[in-house]
């Protein structure tokens, strides 16, 4: 009889993950809250660095998910597991060899930094909500103008321990330098800002796209957080800042400001971690047994993780450790 | 007949140095007075303040009242040890004067009287009255030893560590009054007489002990308690006993109108050393309870303060959320006197730094109603879309002060110690609001308000918190309000309810709008948020700390929304929560008809 492990969530990891099991002669098992697959993936409008459409890649993962014929329960919420099985929110309880945990991060509250006015004041957004515009095909101040000076912030909701998120989303400085490039190609005649404490240009050719941002597109680049957003008069976004390159405090009106809303451990990740004794970072991300040869397994013989569940990753990480997730877990299985 | 015996010498000597001590401190503070205090003084002492203060003397030197109040156990310690000790001099006086009629007798005279007095006729009234006032302060001694072991059967979890001098001074009053009635049943199983307690145990030691070695016990036995009391006199004024006198003259300062101020003055030193270290500020400090933090509380502020070792790290880490002020039995003004030790540790004002208020008023119009977000509002803009609402339902023509070139209230700096800089943003406000020829000035910080209203010199303009002018605005029927069916649990902001006495408003308006839930610590012990801009020590995780466990008792009410009236708190605890925490003003405007 085949050996059958359940794969909890089924975004880019979780897919991945299953994809891989049922190469080796698995039957893995996606367990899907949402209606559909593909996780956070789905609206994002385009990819860094190379602008790859992020549905591009959810349809071929969708489609091999499909033509492997693996079983795929959507709109099912997993409460608890442990290393034999998972135990659903309607209380049925399904038994399997391992369960591979790729149930991801959350993306934060922007509201919670109230300072910034999201969802106080118009023409204030976050980088999903401007994915999603970009995907409508149709991004506009509240008003249906278009906007001539946007303002990105980056690192809404990581590095600041004033909302208890210490840790770097690590994605958000690409995604702010590609989706000012986005607004850019949209609006030549836009000014547009980036607001950063450091921009983290880490990947292959993320280095490359920030230099041309500058270069290409004329985009400012300013060091220094916004402390407050406030409406003004004609419906604009008036922000302050520090520019700390030149210790000067700033002060200007913008038709737009984009919140670069960074990833926070998902709220069930405590419930789950203590029903099946699994530990935790100090950031809520679940953590792995050791972050070099055991960096997919838990604590717990029989648990794996894939993508984003233990910290911030890119697309093609999620991907890159969904294989070794399952393989892993054929490892465990098989012995 | 004389009254000298060789074993009074010790306390001869304890007395002399500390009265000499007492007369050289209160002599030197009242000396260095600013004159403008003197002169309160002067101006008080004929009037019936002096009265006011002789009956607070009573009830509070004396009987303690305000320690009843904390737990009665404690409150019967304290007043039995120093009513009764009062009470134990005050009727020996009579009982010598009822004796030798009105003559000239040595203070020795007084205080051994039952030794010196053997040969006269015993006056069995007294000795039972005596020995019925002993008793009184020997349960007194009794409890305190109980405390020692079992602090919280007198309401306290956590007791006082005390330095060495205190322990020395605490020693010998322990031993002062089991001295006192060995030494006095000795001489009455030699010479007959005493009361119940003296007399009694006189008569058991007659019966049991030989004449000789009797004679031998009480020679040892007054020296002892001579020993005793001198030891205890000469550490006195260096010890926390210091508070038994200082207290007196701090009450009557009090009443002549003295305050202490931003600036540290001559008359800090009556109230630092009124300080009887009791501990009473122990258990009510969240930095202790929740933090575990156990060397900075005023106690022990107050005890570095005063031995000259106050480090910096001390006297900034405190919420000033007043919960301890609002505890303590002698009533300091505690979170004064830490802020002038701030001033003096920390107050280096930097002239450039505020250059930028020249350019910056670029204000124009005018309003009868001024309102001042203040920079905590601006963080929080809810409060600010929401009192915009109110305003325009109200009809009210306002003056924006921050729009219009305002600075920051002052207070954060005032509270660090920079007082002269936080006096430069004072005056550019003050004249700022001045120009505008408002009437009103409505501020929806707390924080803000408490500093327009004691430190700012507004003529003609009046301060109004948010809350009372909302409140007003109902009462008025210029704002008409929809009363839901949701429970709300109001939070008090420090700066607003203790800071400001402002408790009834607040609730007043909830009530207007839903139920209103009180959370276990309501209204004077009010739990503090745990983000107080005037503690610049802790990190901000024991802030978030503070605030989950402050959460935690909103939420215990079964509230659907936590409401507080301050901007700082709302942020705080919305960081310690899942739950809504919503600034007054956001649900009153979500309640506009």
């Amino acid at each position: 009889m085949k050996k059958r492990i359940i794969v909890i969530g089924g975004g880019v990891a979780g897919m991945q993950t299953a994809l891989r099991l049922a190469e080796q002669g698995i039957e893995p098992v996606i367990v899907e809250k949402e209606p559909e697959l593909g996780g956070k993936l789905r609206g994002w409008h385009v990819l860094f660095p190379t602008f790859t459409p992020a549905e591009q890649v959810l349809t071929d993962l969708r489609r091999r998910v499909n033509e492997r014929g693996i079983e795929v329960m959507t709109s099912t919420e997993v409460v608890g597991l442990e290393p034999r099985g998972v135990t659903l929110a309607d209380g049925r309880r399904l038994t399997c060899d391992s369960v591979v945990l790729a149930s991801g991060s959350t993306l934060f509250d922007a509201s919670i930094k109230e300072e910034y006015g999201y969802g106080i004041y118009d023409n204030v957004f976050t980088s999903a909500d401007l994915e999603r515009m970009f995907n409508e095909g149709r991004v506009t101040k509240a008003d249906g103008s278009a906007p001539r000076r946007i303002a990105f912030l980056h690192c809404v909701g990581s590095r600041d321990e004033k909302v208890c998120q210490q840790h770097c989303s690590k994605v958000c400085c690409v995604t702010g330098v590609k989706q000012a490039i986005e607004m850019k190609r949209l609006f030549p005649e836009a000014d547009v800002f980036n607001f950063y404490m450091d921009i983290r240009m880490f990947g292959p050719g993320y280095e490359e796209l920030y230099r041309e941002a500058q270069q290409s597109y004329n985009i400012h680049f300013v060091r220094g957080r916004i402390s407050e957003a406030s409406p003004t008069l004609e419906g604009r976004v008036q922000i302050k800042a520090e520019d700390t390159l030149t210790g000067r405090p700033l002060r200007m009106s913008v038709d737009m400001l984009v919140l670069l809303i960074g990833m926070r451990a998902n709220d069930d990740n405590a419930r789950l971690a203590d029903g099946a004794g699994l530990q935790r970072a100090r950031s809520g991300f679940m953590a792995p047994r050791d972050l070099f040869l055991g960096n997919v397994a838990s604590n717990v013989g029989g648990i794996f993780y894939a993508g984003t569940v233990t910290a911030p990753k890119t697309i093609g990480e999620s991907l890159n450790e969904a294989t070794a997730a399952a393989d892993a877990a054929v490892r465990y299985v098989e012995a | 007949m004389t009254f000298y015996a060789p074993f009074c010498l010790p306390f001869i000597l304890g007395a002399a140095v500390m009265f000499l001590t007492l007369a050289w401190k209160w002599g030197k503070w009242l000396w260095l007075l600013p004159r403008r205090d003197k002169m309160r003084l002067l101006r008080g002492l004929p009037t019936r303040r002096t009265l006011q203060a002789v009956g607070e003397v009573i009830s509070e030197s004396l009987l303690h009242r305000r320690i009843f109040r904390v737990n009665p156990l404690l409150g019967y310690m304290h007043m039995s040890l120093a009513f009764g000790w009062f009470l134990l001099i005050a009727v020996g006086w009579i009982e010598t004067i009822a004796y030798l009629g009105f003559r000239y007798v040595p203070l020795q005279g007084h205080v051994f009287f039952k030794y010196f007095a053997t040969g006269l006729a015993h006056k069995p009234v007294f000795d039972q009255l005596m020995d019925l006032l002993l008793l009184f302060v020997l349960s007194g001694v009794a409890l305190a030893w109980g405390k020692r072991f079992y602090s919280r059967a007198m309401g306290l979890k956590r007791t006082t560590k005390h330095v060495l001098g205190d322990r020395i001074a605490l020693s010998a009053l322990w031993f002062i009054f089991p001295a006192r009635l060995v030494a006095e049943s000795t001489t009455c199983a030699i010479y007959g007489g005493g009361g119940f307690l003296t007399g009694g145990l006189g008569g058991w030691m007659a019966d049991h002990i030989g004449i000789m070695p009797l004679l031998t016990m009480e020679s040892a036995a007054w020296w002892f308690y001579s020993s005793c009391l001198g030891i205890f006199f000469v550490a006195l004024p260096f010890s926390r006993y210091m508070h038994i006198f200082t207290e007196i003259p701090l009450i009557f300062l009090r009443r002549y109108g003295i305050r202490s101020g931003e600036k540290e003055s001559s008359y800090d030193n009556f109230q630092v050393e009124a300080c009887s270290r009791c501990g009473i500020c122990i258990d009510p400090c969240q930095l202790q309870s929740v933090l575990g933090i156990n060397d900075v509380q005023s106690v022990y502020f107050l005890r570095d303060r005063r031995y000259n070792h106050l480090r910096l790290q001390v006297a900034d880490n405190c919420l000033m959320c007043g919960r301890c002020a609002e505890r303590c039995p002698v009533d300091i003004d505690l979170n004064t006197l830490r802020l002038n030790s701030r001033d003096r540790m920390r107050n280096v004002p930097d002239e450039r730094r505020y250059g930028y208020f020249k350019d910056l008023d670029r204000s124009s119009g005018q309003g009868r109603v001024g309102y001042f977000a203040g920079c905590m509002t601006l963080l929080t803009p809810r409060t600010l879309s929401a009192m915009t609402a109110i305003f325009e339902a109200a009809g009210e023509e306002v003056w924006w002060a921050d729009r219009e070139g305002g600075v920051c209230c002052g207070r954060p700096l005032k509270l660090a110690g920079e007082t002269d800089s936080a006096r430069k943003m004072m005056k550019y406000n003050a004249d700022l609001f001045r120009k505008h020829g408002i009437t009103t000035l409505v501020t929806s910080c707390p924080i803000c308000l408490k500093v327009f209203r004691e430190d700012y010199d507004l003529p003609g303009i009046e301060v109004l918190h948010h809350s009372e002018y909302i409140l007003r605005l109902i009462r008025a029927g210029r704002l008409t309000l929809e009363h839901g069916s949701t429970r709300f649990t109001y939070h008090d902001p420090c700066e607003l309810g203790r800071g400001s006495g402002i408790y009834d408003e607040p609730r007043a308006v909830i009530e207007a709008v839903g139920e209103l839930l009180e959370p276990a610590s309501t209204r004077e012990n009010a739990l503090c948020c745990g983000s107080s801009v005037a503690n610049t020590a802790i990190s901000d995780g024991q802030q978030l700390q503070i605030a989950r466990s402050v959460a935690a008792e909103l939420e215990a009410t079964g509230a659907e929304v936590i409401v507080t009236a301050c901007p700082l708190c709302k942020k705080a605890i919305g960081r310690g929560t899942r739950s809504q925490v919503r600034d007054l003003s956001e649900i009153v405007a979500a309640s506009i008809k």
